[in-house]
């Protein structure tokens, strides 16, 4: 039997303005594409290739009062400065390190060759590490403690000292598996020997960290100095009011420990330029928006007599409507999938300029988000303006 | 849903609200009369000038306008308490309407146009079609844009159209205005022999040149 695939598409497809979605799509496309482009350069530019510190984020920072002269008193920060400091509005977390009150040596045995020295240990609290370290924790009866050291410190040795020592050079992965043996020397006589293992490197925290509970455990049996001063803080930065954060710290004449500093103003400068390419993007997506919702309400109301007969011979004026939610569902299908190939083509403008700063290889997984949460935003909104008109379509005239 | 009966109680669209004691709604057997009911089976001509309110009385039936006063019933239920999926259902399956402007798509076939119709209810077969168009003499046509015929020949596809559904109830506004006695006659037949089967009431308007049918009762609006 002969039949007519005669649908309600055949109908409705001749009414489409072609040129009004190609017009859309294209505005979407380059707006779409400039916003995933702003948000992949944002991540790249915030990932630092060369200096990955996965205990600490770019959001932390270590200060410390400047050391005039000669001091035999600690310099350390008063509670009046502590307290100013944690009102700033770009203070998110406020911390102390807590400082050894004993003598510490370290000694270790590296292939017959025995090596000891003097060391000093710090702590942080936990909750200023982003991860915690595997086992970072102590026990007193494991008789076990855990270090973080610094970056800087192993390329000290492997660069500096080793080599004219005539000492191995090692990886941070070899640390790990040297067994230390932890001497310390209480002013009040008591001594312990403990045994040690680097379990991680960062290269925001300069200094050799050990647990908290260790810290707090080992000061109170080895020490009878119930006067702590606090010599550094550790600050988690609120960026989202972090301007002026430097200017205060120049002003009361603290300093930052490490030089990490330098590497912040570049990654918040093009986090700067991410920003503002990233409000363009909006702004022409605004706008690439604005047409085919326009686009969409010309079309329905050029089409309005026509839907009305569909209506009135029996359609449903969910039949019309699933025909243009389809259209327009395929159309920011593609739109999203063009926008997102073209990111990671315009990628490769930045990746080598980004790469000579150290920087690059953020994770793709934050654009490819954005782009999802764009096309389920549009495509609702799209929806509801199809089923809505419709809607008002097959209500009867007055 | 079978309808096997339409009630208008008080009918009288509100633009002729006021007008109540003119002839001319006075002399109607339909406006404003407490009760007229359209029995399935029927066979009725609607009669009257131009401008008595032929079309808006089909389009009030059909759920296209409310701007009346008064009530309309589908066996005992008021059809404004019809809702969509009902609509839909009733324009089916129950109520076929060839209005007076036809409302066929100019840019599709002749074919087109019917396969619309008929692909939603699946009443037809290919070859019920073509028989139908060649009984009314248009079957050459049936691959041209509907755009291009003449008023007569769109009236007889949309006649066509019209029977491709089940029905209760066929109402027909002037539905041979542009068709000579010859046609009449045909399109009469085709549409009796449609409603024979479904045992469904014919309502058909004019202005004079009625729908051929037999033995129809005459309604003066």
């Amino acid at each position: 039997m002969k039949k007519i695939k005669t649908g309600i598409g055949t109908l409705l497809y001749k009414n489409i303005s072609k040129g009004q979605l190609l017009g859309y799509s294209c505005a979407n496309v380059i707006g779409l594409t400039v916003i995933l482009c702003s948000v992949l350069f944002y991540c790249d530019s915030r990932h630092n290739l060369n200096k990955e510190d996965k205990f600490f984020s770019d959001d932390y920072i270590v200060i410390t009062k400047k050391v005039k002269g000669i001091n035999l008193e600690p310099v350390a920060f008063t509670q009046e400065e502590i307290e100013k400091i944690s009102q700033q509005p770009w203070v998110k977390k406020l911390g102390g390190f807590a400082s050894a009150d004993f003598s510490v040596g370290a000694s270790v045995d590296m292939g017959g060759k025995g090596m000891s020295t003097y060391l000093f240990l710090e702590s942080v609290p936990d909750e200023f590490f982003d991860l915690l370290p595997q086992g970072w924790t102590f026990d007193e009866h494991n008789n076990y403690v855990p270090i973080v050291l610094n970056k800087d410190y192993l390329a000290l040795y492997n660069f500096g000292f080793a080599i004219p020592q005539g000492l191995p050079q090692l990886s941070e992965d070899m640390i790990g598996t040297v067994p230390l043996k932890l001497i310390i020397r209480g002013e009040n006589g008591r001594n312990a020997v403990f045994n040690a293992s680097v379990v991680g490197f960062s290269s925001r925290l300069n200094t050799i960290a050990v647990p908290q509970n260790f810290m707090d455990w080992a000061n109170s049996r080895f020490s009878d100095n119930n006067d702590k001063k606090t010599s550094r803080l550790i600050i988690k930065l609120d960026r989202l009011n972090s301007s002026g954060w430097e200017q205060f710290l120049a002003d009361e004449g603290y300093e930052i420990a490490g030089d990490k500093e330098g590497d912040s103003k570049i990654s918040n400068f093009l986090s700067l330029i991410s920003g503002v390419v990233a409000a363009n993007g909006v702004v022409i997506c605004l706008l690439a928006l604005f047409i085919l919702i326009l686009s969409i309400f010309l079309l329905l109301q050029k089409s309005r007599p026509m839907l009305r007969n569909l209506i009135l011979l029996g359609f449903s004026p969910l039949q019309p409507s699933r025909y243009y939610e389809g259209i327009v569902l395929k159309l920011n299908s593609l739109i999203t999938l063009f926008a997102v190939g073209l990111t990671f083509i315009c990628r490769m403008i930045w990746t080598s300029p980004l790469g000579a700063l150290g920087l690059g290889h953020g994770n793709v997984l934050f654009m490819l988000a954005t782009a999802l949460i764009y096309f389920i935003l549009v495509s609702v909104l799209n929806i509801m303006v199809i089923r809505k008109h419709l809607w008002s379509i097959w209500l009867p005239k007055d | 849903m079978e309808i096997v009966s339409i009630t208008l109680e008080k009918l009288l669209p509100e633009v002729f609200s006021g007008m109540e004691e003119t002839s001319r709604i006075r002399e109607s057997r339909i406006w404003e009369v407490p009760s007229f009911t359209i029995e399935k089976g029927c066979r009725i001509c609607i009669h009257a000038e131009s401008g008595a309110g032929k079309s808006s009385l089909l389009s009030f039936i059909y759920g296209n306008r409310i701007d009346y006063l008064g009530s309309i019933f589908f066996n005992h239920k008021n059809i404004k308490n019809l809702n969509i999926p009902e609509w839909c259902d009733i324009r089916k399956n129950n109520i076929a309407l060839l209005p007076q402007e036809m409302r066929l798509f100019p840019e599709l076939t002749v074919l087109e146009n019917i396969y619309l119709k008929n692909n939603l209810t699946g009443k037809k077969t290919h070859g019920e079609i073509e028989a139908m168009l060649s009984l009314l003499g248009i079957e050459d046509k049936k691959d041209t844009k509907v755009g291009k015929l003449s008023i007569g020949q769109q009236q007889r596809v949309a006649i066509v159209r019209t029977l491709c559904q089940p029905f209760d109830f066929i109402f027909l506004d002037e539905p041979v205005s542009h068709l000579d006695s010859e046609n009449n006659k045909i399109a009469a037949q085709l549409i009796q022999k449609e409603a024979k089967e479904n045992q469904a009431g014919i309502i058909s308007t004019s202005v004079g040149n009625h729908l051929l049918l037999d033995n129809p009762e005459y309604v003066k609006l």
